[in-house]
């Protein structure tokens, strides 16, 4: 016989403590706390970081890691507080090109704190939390968006001026992510070769940028353009075999010194294509074997020769930047009542 | 499309009445606006006439009730209710044609994977 005791149904009586929540619904309950206190610290976020620039390419292989490396260092060369986020979750190099490979990040109290690389620019990548470098992250799409909104929401950056998050190639999931979380995004700062292939990715960056209303920023040309430099007796007449069947002529100076600058993935094609799309071209970036030795070494460039022509090429690009998002508003202005 | 700036959203009991940069004025409905959800699972029931008309019922027969609103970076609105479904990402072209009367799918039947 089924007595009371024995059945499923419990009955409160007088002076029974009220029922808990189920370990589902506690876990649901945990779950929605955490999403809430994430949106807060997102939000506080985008108050204490005054420029948050986003670095994209269509396609791959143009240097974008390199150009947002070289943009953070060339802002915390001025004394700025900079960080950089590398969003690219399967492909991170920023630790390396930083000199901060092998680190490791730390957590407190349920906030991670970023890593600190070259004139103190502060570093998140998914490379710090990997075993070591050639662990590959195989993710479906829900999990990298996953692991960057906690790399938006759970990084305590502090205060900074700029913050650049470089960004895998192409127009999915990572840049589409960022944009629908992080508030008040400066602008995209789109990187290009000089070649047709490349500029046509490009263009999607720009159209996309466009579609999900946040502003181009400008156009980089990079690899444009690559110096040969040598000696020779002064007023000698040298020829230099360029790309494309042309020939380069340069005189040797007075003091033997001659240089000429061979196009070896064409030039100009950025310039077109921001005139082409009615936004901003924010100069060239030469080509320059230094940038792959600094990258490997983790050492960039700008650090390495802080007045070099590398250095002072990236400075005029920085300067541009600066001259657009320090005189534009983000705030959208939207009442929601 | 070119389309003023929204600047201000006010949630009512059944519907929400915007205001944009322009000037111009929109009342649109909750029950339009469920309707017109753009995602995955919503939008492909507009493809035909009789699905559309057995979400527009499904809709309908909701609780009424004023949804949170989210702005998702500075292209789109989130309206979160807690019955069906919260996840369109309503852009603002949409949400202006909806004020417009227009059809927000522009005429275009969904195709999945076809952003």
């Amino acid at each position: 016989m089924n007595t009371m005791a024995d059945s499923p149904v419990k009955v409160n009586q007088p002076g029974d403590a009220p029922a808990g929540p189920s370990p589902e619904e506690q876990k649901k309950m945990e779950a929605a706390y955490n999403q809430m206190k994430r949106k807060m610290a997102i939000s506080e976020m985008g108050k204490a970081i005054k420029h948050k620039i986003m670095v994209l390419s269509g396609k791959g292989g143009v240097g974008k890691s390199t150009v947002a490396t070289g943009l953070a260092l060339s802002l915390a060369q001025q004394g700025l507080k900079v960080g950089l986020l590398d969003i690219d979750i399967t492909g991170p190099n920023v630790p390396k090109m930083m000199g901060l490979s092998g680190r490791r990040l730390n957590v407190e109290s349920g906030r991670i704190h970023p890593a600190q690389g070259h004139l103190g620019v502060k570093v998140i990548s998914m490379a710090f939390l990997l075993e070591d470098e050639d662990t590959p992250v195989v993710w479906r799409g829900p999990i990298k968006l996953g692991a960057i909104q906690q790399f938006i929401g759970d990084v305590d950056w502090g205060e900074l001026d700029y913050l650049i998050i470089d960004f895998p190639p192409g127009t999915s999931d990572e840049p589409l992510t960022v944009a629908q979380n992080l508030p008040d995004i400066d602008g995209m700062v789109i990187v290009t070769t000089p070649q047709d292939v490349a500029l046509l990715d490009s263009r999607k960056s720009i159209t996309f940028a466009n579609s999900l209303k946040v502003d181009v920023i400008g156009v980089i040309e990079n690899m444009s353009g690559y110096t040969v430099r040598g000696k020779a007796p002064s007023g000698t007449e040298i020829e230099l075999a360029a790309p494309g069947g042309k020939t380069v002529r340069v005189t040797a100076d007075d003091e033997g010194h001659w240089s000429g600058t061979l196009d070896i993935f064409k030039s100009g094609g950025g310039e077109k294509t921001a005139e082409e799309f009615g936004v901003p071209f924010l100069g060239k970036l030469p080509f320059d074997p230094g940038f792959v030795r600094g990258g490997d070494d983790g050492v960039h460039r700008i650090v390495s020769e802080p007045d070099g022509p590398a250095s002072l090429a990236f400075a005029e690009v920085v300067a541009q930047i600066q001259s657009k998002v320090e005189s534009g508003s983000t705030d959208s202005g939207l009442e929601i009542i | 499309m070119d389309i003023p700036e929204l600047k201000r959203l006010e949630r009512r009991d059944v519907d929400m009445h915007l205001t944009w940069s322009d000037g111009t004025e929109h009342q649109i409905t909750y029950d339009d606006l469920r309707h017109a959800c753009p995602c995955a699972k919503c939008a492909p029931q507009r493809n035909d006439d009789n699905s559309s008309k057995v979400l527009r019922r499904t809709v309908e027969s909701l609780p009424k009730e004023k949804p949170t609103v989210r702005p998702v970076g500075n292209y789109a609105l989130a309206f979160e209710w807690t019955n069906g479904c919260s996840s369109g990402i309503h852009r603002f072209e949409r949400i202006w044609r909806l004020g417009e009367k227009q059809d927000p799918d522009n005429g275009k039947a969904y195709v999945h994977g076809a952003w």
